[in-house]
């Protein structure tokens, strides 16, 4: 109603129930109602929303509203309107009709925006020339108000609005709504508690990001032989009842505990322990339904990962709770189309909720369904009572349909035993010990063996307490078989002793052993008799040595390999250092030096040999170049007087190569290398004479 | 909160409190569609498994039927998502169906198109299929119908088979009940097979599955081929039917190792069949050497993989499977519910045994302690020798010698499966040993000799598991089996289980030694004579003497 009056901005009442697509009576009464809320005002010029309302209003067009546009200022009459929408294509019509599905809005891309209806080339263009779409500012094309009332028909939707969608249901006795919910009840009690107790040993770790591993949800699912999607409920519910919580472990990783409200909960009665997560579940913002889910990033969502809340989700729950409540008595929801009904007719009643709402709805009921709310599509008393959030009344009401705990067990020839029933928590704990779980549900089967009688033995029992408490909680005489398996498993138990000493003593000589044992003085070294000739010490054998000494005995030391260890003391030495390279290297570099020697004293030898007998005179700059490139062309070696960094004048014997930018590069005879040499250091260039055969 | 006797586990298991007043009709309600799987003394366990829901679908019975057993009968809720599993599984039966078109021949058509179309695409079924004649249906190739039933099942979408059988030769086949009457649990069977077409009928060792088979052929009175394990038990069959049926001795044949006789009723060994010659089966042509009507398997359990194979060509015959357990050791029981049946009728042991057909049996484990010396040599032993070692030891003899003479003139069977190990207790005992290489007419003879008493004590290896009618075993002794095989422990039970005169009680003995894998395997074989409902006492062998 108000949607339309936002869609129509200011107008008459009788316009907008003509609008409306409902019954003009319930129209009628719900613009009064508007008025009385004071949401709409009687303006001289008709009604009209209060300023913010359509703001408000705007959602997205899957929240429900019309997803129409107010209309023009000035807007055409209805016949107008169907006028011009007879004149247009079929394209244009269709492309006009896609625009009002998808928010009435769209862009205008390089369509003209100022075309006459003759020569509108495209779909666009011609909606625009007929002035179904009006363009507005930054290429925005806009479908009118009353555009889209004309296309739907003339009414703001297209279904009746006053129409409220029906809940598809059957017909179910109620008695068995309370059997399979009290079922259902029973169930998640006794999984909850046994993930719990198991995570209480071996718990799960947190992952960085918070939530719990996809891999030990999925062990936690087989552990407990229900889906995935039912253990991240049970794990989230868990959480949520406060039973479950991240802590560190004692080796500081952060993992999830039962909380010690575990403990309190446990210990409670299994009508108590229902409602409390009954309860959690109905309150809790969590969303488990999107457990293993995709977020928007394409990430999967892990259970109990932070994020995965919704302030709706309580809503949604109660919502869809009170629809099923409000079903009349022997009618539960119908099998396939129930579900469906129940969401349509929560968003009815809730039409600007966003479209995942519906999907919480849907999951709420299925939900409430595993955790005993519902049972066989119908909500039980107990479930009622939760709905209200009447502890006491959801107590009295789940009791008589929980199964009665039992006490005793059934034992079998094939070592088995069947406990027709829940058992006493106590007891379920010690046959837990006792005996290994075959299969669970109404009822537990447990089996005997070798390996679970041993757990007990190693938990402190003794056989003789074995045959006493399978006696007492057994209704039917104790199979021999499962007698003879106990005190098979005792002749075995502890046959290999297994203890830690630091040393052995060991003699042929008892009476030696004996002695010591009894010395006075011994009684500091921890000894202990294993065997006639075995002492054992709690003294490391380096103290005990001098000790035995002491008290006059000869010990020998044995090597850890059995043979006899000879007790003189090690003589102290440091090894030699040994010298780092190796003689081959040595050898190698002292050739390589005396070779170059020889081929710096053979190139001096020449220099001197081909060096003119008069010390040769300064050569000028200008001369030096001369020669140089002079030898050069020649290919001829030169003696060159040089001066180095330091001043130092010498002779080099060279075959001049290059001569450029003022530097000369030469095959330089005494480092058999190329060089080069600056030519304003060059003092002197000499040919050197051909070498005297 | 219902006070049933049932109760339904999470797992699929229902366990059944068997002293409840209720027991006996909520036994009968969940009977069609549950596989008993354990049955001592107090709770009996039974399982839904698709095939047994399969089964139950295929007798007739529908999703409705079985929830509404459940839910009557359950002591606590059952879970709602286990009646939802229930109704999906028994709804794939029967989507697709194998029936006779008169012009294309056999067809496999679907009301459920998808699923048609799932089928078609799976590629194991390719080749099986013809052309496609129209939406619904396809044209199956003859000679793969038991293939196409196998795999289909294997998909989840088995087949009904609606293409019916074919009559076969006729061959005038009565009852000769003079002197005996069928049982009533033997006419049961009988019939609930005749409805069924095909099918599988599980009945305890000694309980008379032979007659069972004599019954269906007298049904069917068509040329009838029997596939059994061994030469003497095909020789038993041919007794009994003489004795039990209008047929006379000419009208049968042995189809074996030594004979190749083809009659009205032929009874072959498993064995002739799967023999191959140049890698062929040379044997086959005795499938098709005449039109049978009826087929029957003994000891269905047993079924060589080959067999199964040549069974799948048979699919237009009707057959019946005889055997005392569904377990099979290899784990094929969904290929003996495609290609010979489902399982028409089932009955506990314990209540034949009630009604006097079967003896009762005391089952009784002696456990000896190895001498130091083979301690040792067993501790050190590899670990494949580890059992031979374990059950071969001397100790055994002693113990043996010991039990038997606690039975005097009473008829013993020693059975062992390591030959040496026979030999030995056949000197000690002073008795013949029966084992594989003894030629056949020795065997029949010393079974005779057992049979009239003239030979109390036999010593027998594994040739004699199958079978071989004694009915007159008091005792039987087993000094070593293939390693802990349940199904064997059931055949050797059967030995025992014929009724006794005077209804004296059975006495079967497994002598095992301590803390050994041959005491891990007795466990296992214990374990599932005590599901079968006998209790099992254990003694050591030092108190053999007192413990009587």
């Amino acid at each position: 109603m108000l949607d339309a009056l936002v869609v129509a901005n200011q107008t008459t009442q009788s316009e907008l129930l003509r609008i409306v697509h409902a019954d003009p009576d319930a129209a009628a009464a719900a613009c009064d109602r508007l008025v009385d809320l004071a949401l709409v005002w009687e303006s001289p010029g008709g009604l009209r929303p209060l300023s913010g309302v359509a703001e408000a209003l705007r959602g997205d067009e899957a929240a429900g509203v019309s997803g129409l546009r107010p209309m023009s200022p000035d807007p055409a009459t209805p016949d107008e309107v169907e006028g011009r929408l007879a004149l247009i294509s079929p394209g244009a019509r269709a492309l006009l009709e896609h625009v009002l599905a998808h928010g009435s809005e769209g862009t205008t891309g390089n369509a003209r925006r100022t075309v006459s209806p003759a020569d509108a080339a495209t779909p666009v263009e011609e909606l625009i020339a007929h002035r179904l779409l009006v363009p507005r500012d930054g290429g925005l094309l806009v479908l009118p108000g009353e555009v889209g009332i004309a296309l739907r028909g003339g009414r703001t939707t297209t279904t009746p609005r006053d129409a409220v969608p029906e809940i598809a249901s059957s017909a179910r006795e109620s008695t068995l709504v309370e059997r399979t919910a009290g079922g259902a009840a029973f169930d998640v009690v006794r999984r909850t508690e046994l993930l719990l107790d198991h995570w209480g040993l071996e718990p799960p770790a947190t992952l960085r990001s918070g939530g719990l591993a996809v891999r030990d949800l999925k062990a936690a699912a087989a552990e407990l032989q229900v889906s995935e999607p039912e253990a991240g409920l049970l794990v989230e519910v868990a959480a949520a009842a406060g039973l479950l919580t991240t802590a560190t472990d004692p080796e500081g990783n952060e993992v999830w505990l039962p909380t010690d409200g575990f403990d309190t909960w446990a210990a409670s009665s299994t009508a108590e322990r229902w409602v409390t997560l009954a309860l959690a579940w109905l309150d809790t913002t969590r969303l488990p339904s999107l457990i293993g889910g995709k977020d928007p990033g394409g990430k999967t969502w892990n259970a109990l990962a932070p994020d995965l809340s919704s302030v709706m989700a309580p809503e949604a729950r109660s919502l869809a709770l009170t629809e099923l409540a409000g079903l009349p008595e022997g009618q539960v929801l119908a099998t396939g189309t129930g579900v469906p009904s129940v969401v349509e007719r929560v968003a009815w009643l809730r039409p600007r909720r966003p479209s995942v709402h519906r999907d919480l709805v849907a999951a709420a009921v299925h939900e409430a369904g595993l955790l005993g709310l519902v049972g066989a599509g119908g909500l039980s008393t107990a479930g009622r009572a939760v709905l209200e959030h009447d502890h006491d009344a959801a107590l009295a009401a789940i009791t008589p349909h929980l199964p009665q705990p039992v006490d005793h067990v059934l034992l079998q020839a094939d070592l088995t035993a069947v406990a027709p029933g829940p058992l006493e928590t106590e007891l379920a704990r010690t046959l837990h010990l006792l005996a290994d779980v075959e299969s669970r549900g109404g009822a537990t089967v447990y089996r005997f063996t070798t390996g679970s009688v041993r757990r007990a033995f190693d938990a402190g029992w003794s056989a003789l307490e074995v045959h006493d408490f399978v006696g007492s909680v057994s209704r039917t005489p104790v199979p021999q078989p499962l007698t003879y398996l106990v005190d098979d498993v005792a002749r075995t138990f502890g046959t290999v002793r297994v203890g830690s000493a630091e040393a052995f003593l060991r003699a042929d000589d008892e009476a030696a052993l004996t002695e010591l044992l009894h010395h006075p003085k011994a009684s500091t070294l921890g000894l202990r008799r294993i065997a006639p000739t075995v002492l054992i010490s709690t003294v490391p054998i380096d103290l005990l040595l001098p000790r035995l000494r002491e008290l006059g005995a000869a010990p020998v030391v044995e090597a850890p390999d059995g043979t006899v260890r000879v007790a003189r003391r090690d003589l102290l030495r440091a090894r030699r250092p040994r010298t780092s390279r190796t003689r081959s290297a040595a050898a190698a570099r002292a050739h390589a030096t005396v070779a170059s020697v020889v081929t710096a004293i053979r190139s001096g030898d020449r220099a001197t040999e081909g060096r003119p007998a008069t010390p040769a005179v300064a050569t000028t700059p200008s001369g030096a170049l001369a020669a140089l490139r002079e030898a050069i062309e020649a290919r001829e070696t030169v003696v060159i007087g040089y001066v180095d960094n330091h001043g130092a004048s010498s002779d080099r014997v060279v075959d001049p190569l290059r001569l450029e930018g003022g530097q000369l590069t030469a095959h330089d005879h005494r480092s058999d290398d190329e060089r080069l040499f600056a030519v304003h250091r060059i003092t002197t260039v000499t040919p050197l004479s051909p070498a005297r055969p | 909160m219902n006070d049933g006797p049932l109760i339904v586990q999470s797992d699929k298991t229902l366990l059944l409190e068997v002293d409840h007043p209720g027991a006996g009709e909520a036994r009968k309600a969940i009977a069609p569609f549950a596989e008993l799987e354990r049955s001592p003394e107090h709770i009996h366990t039974y399982r839904l498994t698709p095939l047994g829901l399969w089964n139950a679908r295929a007798a007739g019975h529908d999703a409705e039927q079985v929830v509404d057993a459940l839910l009557t009968h359950s002591r606590y809720a059952v879970p709602h998502a286990l009646l939802v599993d229930i109704a999906e599984t028994m709804g794939r039966y029967g989507r697709l169906r194998l029936e006779k078109h008169p012009t294309h021949g056999l067809v496999l058509s679907s009301t459920d198109r998808p699923v048609l179309e799932e089928v078609l695409r799976a590629k194991k079924i390719a080749g099986m299929l013809g052309a496609r004649i129209d939406d619904d249906s396809v044209v199956v190739h003859a000679s793969e119908r038991g293939n196409l039933k196998q795999a289909l099942l294997k998909l989840g979408w088995p087949a009904e088979d609606f293409a019916g059988y074919v009559d076969g030769e006729a061959h005038p086949i009565e009852l000769a009940q003079d002197g005996w009457e069928l049982r009533k649990y033997q006419s049961e069977a009988a019939e609930s097979f005749w409805h069924g077409g095909s099918g599988v009928v599980v009945l305890p060792c000694g309980a008379g599955k032979t007659i069972v088979g004599a019954a269906a052929m007298a049904q069917a009175k068509a040329t009838t081929l029997i596939l059994v394990t061994n030469t003497v038990s095909a020789r038993q069959w041919k007794d009994e039917l003489v004795r039990r049926t209008s047929l006379t001795a000419d009208e049968i044949g042995e189809y074996s190792g030594s004979v190749k006789e083809i009659r009205p009723v032929t009874i072959a060994t498993y064995q002739v069949m799967t023999t191959r010659r140049k890698g062929v089966y040379s044997h086959l042509e005795l499938l098709d050497a005449r039109d049978w009507g009826l087929i029957v398997y003994d000891e269905v359990h047993l079924l060589p993989a080959p067999i199964f194979r040549m069974t799948a060509d048979l699919q237009a015959r009707r057959r019946i499977g005889l055997t005392a357990t569904l377990v099979r050791e290899d784990g094929r029981e969904g290929e003996v519910f495609s290609l010979i049946g489902p399982k028409r009728y089932d009955a506990p042991w314990k209540d034949i045994e009630a009604q006097g057909y079967i003896a009762p049996a005391d089952c009784v484990e002696v456990r000896v302690t190895l001498p130091e010396g083979q301690r040792i040599a067993y501790a050190t032993a590899e670990p494949e020798e580890r059992y031979r070692l374990a059950s071969c030891t001397h100790a055994k003899i002693d113990v043996v010698r010991r039990l038997v003479d606690q039975h005097p003139e009473r008829p013993t069977l020693v059975i062992g499966q390591y030959i040496d190990q026979l030999d030995e207790l056949g000197e000690v005992l002073g008795a013949p040993v029966i084992k594989g290489e003894t030629p056949v007419k020795e065997r029949q003879r010393l079974f005779d000799a057992f049979r009239s008493g003239e030979e109390p004590l036999l010593v027998v290896s594994k040739v004699a598991n199958f079978s071989i009618d004694l009915p007159s075993a008091e005792v039987a002794i087993q000094v070593s089996g293939s390693f802990g095989s349940r199904q064997e422990e059931a055949q050797r039970l059967g030995r025992l289980l014929r009724p006794k005169a005077e209804g004296k009680s059975a006495h079967f003995y497994t002598v095992v030694s301590r803390d050994t894998v041959d005491a891990d395997f007795a466990q296992n074989r214990q374990r599932f004579l005590a599901e079968q409902g006998y209790a099992y006492r254990i003694i050591d062998a030092a108190d053999l003497d007192t413990a009587r």
